[in-house]
């Protein structure tokens, strides 16, 4: 069991990491269809691991449902919720004729799908977004404050920039835009490829790890 | 004096969410039209489209959720508008899952005012599953990597699709992304291997952080949240919902600096006065 | 009147014939295989020539079963070897020559394994002189030679890793402070006391994203600790793959702590993959079970600032730690501690203080090192080439460069 569970990951990791590392460095047709093949496996590895998923969810839900816990009302919103879609997109559309399929309009006609995403989805996740600004301005009011000197210069150069941004900012201070540019494309470039720089070192030292078996905590288990 | 400026200092929120909510809300209803000026970035994605050939092939890959739909939609009908203008031939689909109606959407949309037909001048290829997986097949072989489109024709026999055999067929390509799956991988997994001309479009908030891309030359231009869909709108003349978000987006980003501001000027008000009474 | 007219004609008709003379078919044309490719390709080179000018054109032509079709027409003053994209060590010819790829398009497909011949013709007007056709065989290639600088970099940064780590084995390594790190057992002591829950995330990444990993080996120390102290811990997930691991993370973290009978199996548990979803989610466990320390680590999108600002309203103590960078402003003023970049990934050396981590960890460093001295190197050659007029700093340069 310890085989299966440690070593055998392990030497999966350490070929698979050597053959694709490799892999970038060989232009023949063979490494390019290698490539492709591993990445449809990966596809389909990916839809397994979300049956985990969501068993995990359904059992949860279930599990407060049955026990009757604080919020358990929702736990069946929730199972309403999946089931409803599941049958709203593998239904049969009697206005499109034809069965849905996953499809959000069939030759023009909106399905129930479509309408459960349109009316639904769209209008929630574009709401969740939205309470974003007003987020950001109360963090903002609460946190941007000049405690130092470096605060006082990162604060002016946000306030530039956020009045740099704007129509009425560029139509009040004209020389704010190209400063603003500036600013974007010189000094916050700097520091995006700087930080990028130490990021990237730090995925290629953890992935020669990962490969060379150093670093195992992803396998669970603990140290040997 | 200091007891009031603690006090403003932390007011409720819910007073900010009301300011912010009347500065977004008031422009809307009320319009001012401000002047809008076109970025280097945002010019260059639309230069670079306007002097394509008739007839060439530009795709548009829609890499967003509807939580994005504010900022990237009018990116998105921008530039199927000037597409569809030059008379490419427009082939769109998307990498996210959750954006695939919206995408439809948003090209039958536009094709339908061009007078476009399905198959013949666009094709919608619809979404696939493994984000680096279909960037690599397409560039091996489009019809693999998309046997059917999103309506369930099949791609060899679009006419849309003629002489494109792989992404290396593809005369522009432009991503329109709100976060991971979208312009670094299709330059990582695409551009870098099959050698088509990249652009970008993208949220206001991961913008910056692809501006070392930019400078680099890896994508030859970015535009960058509801500004930029602002630009490339007032660039083909066609001024709609971005246009409009200006006003707003204005409004409220003079409502945070007065913010900010007053909660420095309260901040060093409050420090002042501890500092007298201790005296 | 007639007399100036005359001597224009005449001169312009020998102008004529002094060009047409300058014609001459180009030279040492040389068809080879594509290097560093998937044998879909042919390279053209030939030597520039007297009449290398805009008002002369080279055409390229391909032969195939189907006949010799054009490839392309161009300006006699372009596509020379200097201005392909090629490094020194791999350039087919002199950087003064001419240089043309053939590839598969509407003149015809190129195969690998095929012969095709190709003819380069200088053309000007209705003139046109051929140089003799070249014949040339396209084919595979098991190594791009342009990519050699790269992967002698990245077996450098290993060696140097490596090298890091046994010298970690042997010799303490000093680590700078971290203020995120420390204030992790802080945490943890104050939702002890409070009685209540501590809420951990691993960010939106999946398995293979580094980031995501160091915050699932994080959350095997965090979990640790809280085991000893048998404080409740809630891990919600966007990713069944990564909720799988951190459930056997944190399995083992409570073994190891002594206290195997204190794990749940809930602890760890998977929401939903979508973004807003998710956060809607999270933000109703905050407020309903109020947690006394909130931990953000991995990477984080839009749903960052709405995660922490409702962290931050139920007035929980909260610590970040992620490589998103256009997430670090709303992590930094919303959160206590945020670790930003690879403080993040240096997070597990900090808190294990094992030989391998830190070791890796200044491998890092040097690696970091050696590439500023590189930069500022560069920059100062670059500029003396430029000054001078040099080619030889160039041949330094294209080392460090991405050329494919």
């Amino acid at each position: 069991m310890n085989f299966l569970r440690r070593q055998l990951p392990l030497f999966i990791t350490f070929i698979t990491g050597v053959v694709f590392a490799l892999q970038y460095y060989i232009p023949h047709p063979i490494s390019e269809t290698l490539l492709t093949e591993v990445s449809k496996w990966l596809q389909i590895v990916g839809g397994f691991a979300l049956v985990l998923g969501i068993s995990s969810l359904f059992h949860i839900h279930f599990v407060k449902i049955r026990r009757h816990e604080p919020g358990w009302g929702y736990s069946f919103v929730l199972y309403a919720g999946i089931v409803g879609t599941l049958i709203a997109a593998f239904g049969y559309s009697a206005a499109a004729g034809a069965w849905v399929n996953g499809k959000e309009t069939i030759n023009g006609v909106t399905t129930a799908f479509g309408w459960v995403y349109s009316y639904t989805m769209v209008p929630l996740q574009a709401t969740m977004f939205a309470l974003l600004a007003f987020f950001i301005a109360s963090a903002a009011y609460r946190s941007f404050r000049a405690r130092s000197p470096e605060a006082a210069l990162l604060l002016v150069a946000a306030v530039i920039v956020m009045i740099g941004r704007v129509p009425l900012g560029e139509y009040l201070i004209p020389a704010l835009g190209g400063l603003t540019e500036w600013i974007m494309g010189v000094l916050n470039s700097s520091v995006r490829r700087a930080i990028l720089i130490g990021v990237s070192l730090g995925t290629v030292a953890l992935s020669l790890k990962i490969i060379f078996g150093i670093e195992r905590s992803y396998l669970g288990g603990g140290r040997e | 004096m200091a007891n009031l400026a603690e006090r403003l200092l932390n007011i409720d929120r819910r007073i900010i969410f009301a300011v912010i909510g009347l500065c977004a809300l008031m422009p809307l209803l009320y319009p001012v039209g401000l002047p809008i000026r076109v970025s280097d970035e945002v010019r260059q994605v639309y230069d670079y489209i306007d002097a394509l050939p008739e007839g060439s092939v530009f795709l548009l890959s829609m890499d967003f959720d509807p939580a994005s739909k504010p900022e990237l939609y009018p990116q998105a009908l921008a530039l199927l508008r000037h597409a569809f203008k030059k008379n490419l031939r427009v082939v769109t689909m998307t990498l996210w899952v959750s954006g695939t109606g919206m995408a439809e959407e948003a090209v039958s949309r536009m094709a339908k005012e061009a007078g476009k037909e399905n198959g013949r001048d666009y094709a919608f290829l619809g979404w696939s599953p493994g984000v680096s997986a279909v960037i690599l097949n397409m560039g091996q072989d489009l019809y693999k990597a998309f046997p059917s489109d999103y309506y369930g024709k099949p791609t060899k026999d679009l006419a849309v699709l003629d002489g494109v055999r792989t992404l290396r067929d593809v005369n522009y390509v432009v991503s329109l992304t709100a976060g991971t799956a979208g312009i670094e991988s299709w330059y990582v997994y695409g551009k870098d291997k099959y050698r088509f001309e990249l652009g970008g479009g993208c949220t206001g908030v991961i913008a910056p952080g692809l501006y070392p891309l930019l400078r680099s030359g890896q994508i030859n231009g970015l535009i960058g949240g509801l500004r930029g869909a602002a630009e490339y709108e007032t660039l083909i003349g066609k001024k709609e919902r971005a246009v409009a978000g200006m006003d707003a987006q204005s409004a409220t980003h003079f409502a945070i600096v007065v913010l900010v501001v007053l909660c420095n000027v309260l901040y060093f008000g409050s420090r002042l006065g501890r500092r007298e009474d201790h005296r | 009147m007639l007399r100036p007219l005359l001597m224009l004609t005449i001169v312009g008709l020998l102008s004529t014939q002094a060009f047409a003379q300058d014609l001459t078919p180009p030279a040492d044309v040389n068809v080879i295989d594509g290097p560093n490719d998937d044998g879909g390709r042919l390279i053209a080179t030939w030597a520039p020539s007297p009449y290398d000018r805009p008002d002369v054109r080279y055409r390229v032509l391909l032969r195939t079963a189907d006949g010799e079709k054009t490839v392309a027409e161009f300006p006699a003053n372009t596509k020379y070897v200097k201005g392909a994209k090629l490094s020194w060590w791999t350039r087919p010819a002199p950087p003064t020559f001419h240089y043309f790829e053939i590839k598969s398009g509407k003149a015809g497909n190129i195969e690998p394994g095929k012969p095709y011949t190709v003819t380069i013709a200088a053309v000007m007007g209705e003139q046109s002189v051929a140089a003799p056709p070249m014949t040339a065989t396209p084919s595979p290639d098991w190594f791009n030679w342009n990519e050699l600088n790269n992967l002698v970099l990245v077996l450098l940064f290993g060696g140097i890793v490596f090298v890091s780590i046994q010298t970690a084995r042997r010799k303490e390594i000093f680590l700078r402070r971290i203020a995120g790190l420390d204030a992790v057992d802080e945490a943890i002591g104050r939702a002890t006391e409070l009685g209540k829950p501590i809420l951990y995330l691993t960010g939106a990444g999946g398995m293979s994203d580094p980031s995501t990993l160091a915050a699932s080996v994080i959350l095997g120390r965090v979990a640790k600790r809280v085991a000893s102290y048998e404080t409740d811990l809630l891990v919600p997930h966007r990713d069944p793959i990564v909720m799988s691991v951190c459930q056997e993370i944190t399995k083992q973290s409570y073994l190891e702590a002594g206290k195997p009978d204190a794990f749940k199996e809930d602890s760890n548990f998977f929401i939903t993959d979508d973004q807003f979803s998710y956060t809607a989610a999270v933000d109703g466990i905050m407020l309903r079970r109020k947690p006394a320390a909130n931990f953000f680590m991995g990477s984080y999108y839009a749903e960052a600032l709405l995660l922490t600002e409702t962290g931050a309203s139920t007035g929980a103590i909260q610590i970040a730690g992620t490589d998103s960078d256009h997430q670090l402003p709303f992590f930094v003023t919303t959160c206590d501690y945020t670790l930003i970049g690879e403080e993040l990934y240096a997070a597990s050396a900090y808190l294990s203080r094992e030989p391998v981590q830190v070791g890796t960890l200044r491998g890092q460093d040097l690696g970091k090192a050696f590439i500023l001295v590189v930069l500022g190197a560069g920059t100062l050659l670059a500029t003396v080439g430029v000054i001078i007029g040099a080619e030889w700093p160039a041949y330094i340069l294209d080392f460090f460069k991405d050329l494919k």
